[in-house]
């Protein structure tokens, strides 16, 4: 089913790119391909694009939506946790999240440039506060939301308070935070593309805009296939994660 | 050991001039007494009466989860704290769904300080008490309703605490897997030798199950039957002890009381 429709998206796409009869406009699907190959080879002396290859490229994007989501996911934690034990905490520091969490990455880059350089720095820090706040929100719902009769359950059969918040409220909470977890990988993998706008290459997202200033667009469409098919793989990672280490998700 | 006149303090569970009001001003109800009670060791009382009658509420006391408004509330001659001295089943299994059924047996024995390969051997075993055979690696919600309640019977008794407190355990399962329940109960019991505390609404399990029968009157619960249950507690089957002309006599006392109390 899957894989009709693929080829039939695939024809579409053929067909579009017959029409136009531009390949400025739009590239047609071997013209795409054969860009894959191009980058992801050497040829005539000249390595990949700007001296990387496709795959270098995407493999420096991905470790910046690795390390930014990393550092992310754990100030989300800490942050979430606190917020969903500490009442007061909560209610200064709710709206200052959902603030930043309504904001645009791109909006707050040039000020994360200004502050430190257009080096590696900003970019992470461009993903790991993009990568917070839904990892805070779930946490602290999660935390906060300890279900009152299985931590009864659990003094009732001599558990301390640490007890209880090992046997209980973090694994009651882990599915919520999970989904989290999830949603600020997503949100780090769009942000990605803003943070290669300025000296992104190496980059997938700085390929492509590199790519879009001299009108190559099917290296640009050929970025934007790799971002995607990349980001399908790793929240299917997730997933699988999830499935093994959350088990009882969904369950009561 | 202690005389007579400090029976009270002697006893498994002793309630005395206990009542219990929620909230505070007009919003004040008292649901609970005054009530006094005292439970002997080995003594497996049932605790009857509509919704409401505070029952519920009583049992709370004496788990340690609630103090009294006023009165005093001792197990084994001391305040009640949870987790200490009683065993606790509830309404729902409450069995938490990210340890396997071995490991929610376990934790009262892991929270005691049992090393880990003495819970190994024992936590089959209690399993087994309760008629739950090679379940220890399953996960919880894979079990019936009627299974789940087992394994949470086994939880509580795990801890080797003198007092197993049960409320209204049985409520939520269809009926013939209530009577089996019972059945198994009874015979539990009578082979561990605990006291018991156990509520319900349903006047055919305090029969079935007490050795006393306590039925509260409606809110505010106070006592308006306290009865001995003069059945044998071995040697019958449990439909040999259904069949009993006491047990009919019994069963139509404690159900006219109820009807009475409820008003």
């Amino acid at each position: 089913m899957r894989v009709l429709a693929a080829a039939a998206l695939l024809g579409l796409w053929q067909l579009a790119a017959t029409a136009a009869a531009n390949p400025s406009f739009i590239p047609s699907p071997g013209a795409v391909w054969e860009q894959l190959l191009r980058l992801s080879t050497t040829h005539d002396g000249i390595r990949g694009y700007s001296g990387s290859l496709l795959i270098e490229h995407l493999g420096i994007s991905l470790r910046r939506i690795l390390i930014g989501s990393a550092i992310g996911v754990a100030g989300g934690l800490v942050v979430g946790a606190v917020l969903g034990t500490v009442p007061w905490i909560r209610v200064v520091a709710e709206p200052v999240i959902t603030f930043v969490r309504a904001l645009p990455p791109l909006a707050y880059f040039s000020l994360l440039i200004i502050w430190f350089g257009i080096d590696e720095t900003p970019k992470l820090w461009l993903l790991a506060i993009a990568a917070l706040p839904p990892v805070a929100v779930a946490t602290a719902a999660a935390v906060h939301g300890a279900p009152s009769d299985l931590v009864e359950a659990a003094r009732a059969l001599g558990a301390r308070r640490r007890d209880v918040i090992r046997d209980v409220v973090l694994p009651n909470a882990l599915p919520e935070i999970f989904t989290g977890v999830r949603l600020a990988v997503g949100i780090a993998y769009s942000s990605v593309v803003a943070a290669e706008t300025v000296n992104g290459v190496p980059g997938i997202g700085g390929m492509v805009r590199d790519a879009q200033r001299y009108l190559q667009t099917d290296v640009v469409v050929l970025g934007l296939l790799a971002i995607g098919l990349s980001g399908l793989l790793i929240d299917g990672l997730l997933r699988v994660t999830e499935k093994r280490l959350i088990p009882w998700r969904g369950r009561s | 050991m202690s005389s007579p006149l400090e029976l009270g303090t002697d006893a498994a569970v002793h309630v005395e001039e206990v009542v219990h009001v929620y909230g505070t001003g007009v919003d004040a109800v008292t649901a609970l007494g005054p009530i006094s009670l005292d439970v002997p060791r080995g003594s497996f009382l049932v605790i009857v009466g509509a919704s409401g009658c505070g029952k519920s509420t009583l049992l709370r006391l004496i788990a340690g989860f609630e103090r009294p408004t006023a009165g005093v509330v001792r197990t084994a001659g001391a305040p009640p704290v949870p987790g200490a001295g009683a065993g606790i089943v509830f309404q729902q299994p409450r069995l938490f769904p990210w340890k396997s059924v071995g490991g929610n047996v376990g934790l009262a024995l892991r929270y005691a300080g049992v090393p880990r390969e003495e819970r190994a051997r024992r936590v089959p075993e209690l399993l087994e008490r309760v008629g739950l055979h090679n379940v220890a690696h399953r996960r919880t919600w894979q079990l019936s309703g009627g299974q789940q309640q087992r394994v949470a019977i086994a939880r509580a008794l795990a801890g080797d605490n003198p007092l197993l407190l049960l409320d209204e355990p049985f409520a939520a399962l269809d009926a013939l897997t209530r009577e089996r329940l019972q059945e198994d109960l009874r015979r539990v019991s009578e082979q561990t030798g605990r006291t018991s505390v156990f509520v319900t609404h349903s006047v055919e399990e305090a029969v079935f199950l007490g050795s006393r029968v306590v039925v509260l009157t409606s809110r505010p619960g106070q006592i308006a039957l306290d009865l001995d249950v003069p059945l044998p507690r071995t040697g019958l089957e449990p439909d040999e002890l259904r069949a009993l002309p006491e047990y009919a006599a019994l069963r139509a006392t404690v159900s006219h009381a109820v009807r009475d109390a409820a008003g």
